[in-house]
C-alpha cells in the first residue's frame, strides 16, 4: 500500500532536504509530569524532562554541547541549561526546535551540526505552562493568531476565531466533500482516549471515554465537541540527538533517523484562503521522508501526529499516503488506531486530545519508546514509527526506526 | 492578551485592509483586483498571488456567493464574544471568484437550516461586542433572496 502520488499540488511545496538517513540517533528521551493547572513554571517542567532525558541516555549536563528551542517564552536557553544546571561549557544552539514540525523537523538541522563538528549531543527540548497561565488569561493558543493582525482585522471582527472555529470549519468543508461523519471523528477521540488509558503519564489516563459518551457530549463549535479538541497541559519533553556511530555505544537500543520532510502551505496560517481547505502539508512533507528513508507505508508499525483536532488526525493520515485523500472517516472507523490491536496503531500515549497538550514533543518520546519496546502501550513488535508534526502553515514528517 | 482596547473591533485604519472597512461604511464590498492578471487577490499582499504584480485597485464586487463552511459556535471562546452564541462564522465563498473566501458570519438564519453552497448575499450591520466601546458596520450575509 504506497500510493503513487498524484501531479504535485501547487498550494505548497516540499523544503529541499539532503539525505541524512541513518545519520542521526535519539539516544535519550525525557518528558515531565502532564498536568492541568499545577503552579509549575515552563523552566521547572522543561528541566524535569531533561534531567529524565539525560538519565536515559546514561549522560551528564556537561555531555550536552548542541541545544535547540524555540523563542517561545520561557523556553530553555543556553543561558537557562546552565542556570538549571550549574554547568558552563561551550553548547552549539538553534532556535530551529522546540514542539509542533520543529520536533520532527530538528533531526534535520542536527544533522548538519553533528556532521561540522558543531555539537556531538544536542538536545531539543518543549515545554508549557498553559494550563496554569490560562487561568490568567494571558499566554496559550490563541494568542499569537489574535497578535496577526490579517486575522485581527479581517477574520475575528466577524466571530471566526480561533482554533476550534478555525478547524471546525474545515471538519464540516471535510464532511461535504468527502462524506466524513461525526462518528468518524469520534472514532479517532474514542482511539485516542483507549491508548491514553493505557499510559499512565497521560492526563486522561482514568477518563474513559466511548463513542456513545462522545456522541451524546454537547458540541461547542458545531462540528466540534470537546472531545474532538486538544487538552491544555501544563508539561514538556525532551530528546537527546548524536551520531548513530555514537549511539551504539550508548545504554539503549540504537533508534536512527531513518527520514525526515518538511512541506509548506503558500497561504500560511490564513487557513481561510488555503486552496486545499481540508488538506495540510504533509502532502507535501511525507513523500519526501518516506523516499529518504526507503520505507512503504506496510513497513510503519505505528503513527503518531500533531493533533489538537480530531480532523488532524484523520487529515494527516490521508495527506501521509496511509489512505486515499477522502478516505481518512473509513480508515479510522473501529480499532484501527488502537495499540493493541489496530491496523495503525495511532497516538498510542493518546496525543494532544488525551495524553497532553505539550505540541508534539511528547510524540516524539513516545515513537522512540514504542520502537525500542518500552512504551506503556507497546504495540507488539514495533520497529519503525512516525511522528507527523503540524503547525498549519508546515507539516513535518520524521521516521523513527530502530537499528538491529 | 495584549492588543488594542478595541480589540475584537477591528482597526479600520491599517493601511492594508482600510478600503475594506471604507467600502463596508458605504455598504459596498471591495476586494483587491490585480492590475495585470485581474483576478481578485485575498487577503491583500503585496504581491499578486497568481502572477506576483504589486500594483491592485480595489473594486467593488456584486456581494452574492456561496456558503463554503461554517460552525455553530455555543461557547463564547473570546469574553467579548458573550452576547453573540450561539452564532454562525463561515467562509463565503464570491461569486466573481470563489477562491476568494470572506471570513464572515451568517445571519437572519435559523442555525439549523444552514447549507452547504447555500447561495448568500452581503448584508451590511454593525458589529459590537461586550464591554467593547465603539462599532463599525461589517459585511455580514444572509440566505440569497
Ligand atoms: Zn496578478
Amino acid at each position: 500500500m504506497s500510493p503513487t502520488p498524484a501531479a504535485a499540488p501547487d498550494w505548497g511545496w516540499a523544503t529541499e532536504y539532503e539525505n541524512v538517513s541513518g545519520e542521526v540517533a535519539i539516544c535519550g528521551v525525557g518528558e515531565s509530569d502532564h498536568s492541568k493547572a499545577s503552579g509549575r513554571t515552563t523552566r521547572d517542567i522543561v528541566g524535569q524532562a531533561v534531567e529524565r532525558a539525560l538519565a536515559d541516555a546514561g549522560l551528564e549536563p556537561r555531555d550536552v554541547d548542541g541545544l535547540m528551542y524555540i523563542s517561545m517564552p520561557d523556553q530553555m536557553d543556553v543561558a537557562g541549561f546552565h542556570e538549571y544546571f550549574g554547568t558552563d561549557h561551550d553548547m552549539w544552539e538553534s532556535k530551529g526546535g522546540g514542539g509542533m514540525t520543529h520536533a520532527a523537523a530538528a533531526p534535520y538541522e542536527a544533522a548538519h551540526a553533528l556532521r561540522d563538528g558543531l555539537a556531538s549531543v544536542i538536545l531539543n527540548t518543549f515545554g508549557v505552562a498553559w494550563a496554569t497561565q490560562r487561568s490568567n488569561m494571558v499566554g496559550g493558543p490563541g494568542e499569537s493568531h489574535a497578535q496577526e493582525l490579517f486575522k485581527q482585522n479581517l477574520e475575528i471582527p466577524m466571530g471566526w476565531f480561533p482554533q476550534p472555529v478555525y478547524f471546525a470549519t474545515v471538519a464540516r468543508r471535510h464532511m461535504f466533500e468527502f462524506g466524513t461523519t461525526q462518528e468518524q471523528l469520534g472514532a479517532i477521540a474514542v482511539a485516542q482516549r483507549r491508548n491514553a488509558n493505557h499510559t499512565p503519564t497521560a492526563v486522561m489516563h482514568d477518563r474513559t471515554l466511548t463513542m456513545e459518551q462522545y456522541l451524546a457530549a454537547p458540541t461547542i463549535v458545531a462540528p466540534f465537541r470537546k472531545e474532538d479538541c486538544c487538552l491544555i497541559s501544563d508539561g514538556g519533553g525532551a530528546f537527546l540527538m548524536t551520531s548513530t556511530e555514537r549511539a551504539r555505544d550508548m545504554a539503549k537500543p540504537v533508534v536512527e533517523v531513518a527520514g525526515v520532510g518538511l512541506g509548506n502551505s503558500s497561504t500560511g496560517t490564513h487557513w481561510a484562503q488555503q486552496p486545499a481547505f481540508t488538506s495540510t502539508p504533509q502532502v507535501f512533507a511525507a513523500p519526501v521522508a518516506f523516499e529518504m528513508a526507503g520505507v512503504t507505508h506496510d513497513d510503519i508499525d505505528l503513527y503518531t501526529c500533531y493533533d489538537p483536532f480530531t480532523i488532524h488526525t484523520l487529515m494527516q493520515l490521508e495527506d501521509s499516503g496511509f489512505c486515499p485523500k477522502g478516505e481518512g472517516g473509513a480508515f479510522v472507523e473501529g480499532d484501527t488506531l488502537n495499540f493493541d490491536s489496530g491496523k495503525l496503531p495511532t497516538n498510542t500515549h493518546g496525543g494532544l486530545l488525551s495524553h497532553a497538550y505539550v505540541l508534539g514533543i511528547a510524540h516524539v518520546v513516545e515513537v522512540v519508546r514504542q520502537v525500542r519496546g518500552e512504551a506503556a502501550a507497546q504495540v507488539p513488535g514495533a520497529e519503525i514509527g512516525i511522528y507527523g508534526g503540524y503547525t498549519g502553515p508546515q507539516a513535518a514528517t520524521l521516521i523513527l526506526r530502530r537499528v538491529p | 492578551m495584549d492588543v488594542r482596547p478595541a480589540f475584537p473591533l477591528p482597526d479600520t485604519a491599517w493601511k492594508p485592509i482600510h478600503e475594506f472597512w471604507a467600502g463596508a461604511a458605504e455598504h459596498e464590498l471591495r476586494i483587491p483586483k490585480c492590475d495585470a492578471c485581474g483576478r481578485l487577490c485575498w487577503y491583500p499582499r503585496e504581491k499578486c498571488r497568481h502572477c506576483k504584480t504589486t500594483s491592485f485597485t480595489w473594486q467593488t464586487v456584486s456581494g452574492r456567493g456561496t456558503l463554503f463552511s461554517w460552525v455553530v459556535v455555543t461557547h463564547a471562546f473570546l469574553p467579548q464574544f458573550a452576547d453573540l452564541v450561539p452564532f454562525a462564522p463561515a467562509l463565503v465563498a464570491l461569486e466573481e471568484d470563489p477562491a476568494v473566501r470572506l471570513a464572515t458570519r451568517i445571519v437572519d438564519c435559523d442555525l439549523d437550516a444552514i447549507e452547504f453552497e447555500m447561495p448568500v448575499e452581503v448584508t451590511f450591520r454593525p458589529i459590537s461586542f461586550a464591554g467593547v466601546d465603539g462599532e463599525v458596520t461589517a459585511p455580514l450575509f444572509v440566505p440569497a433572496r
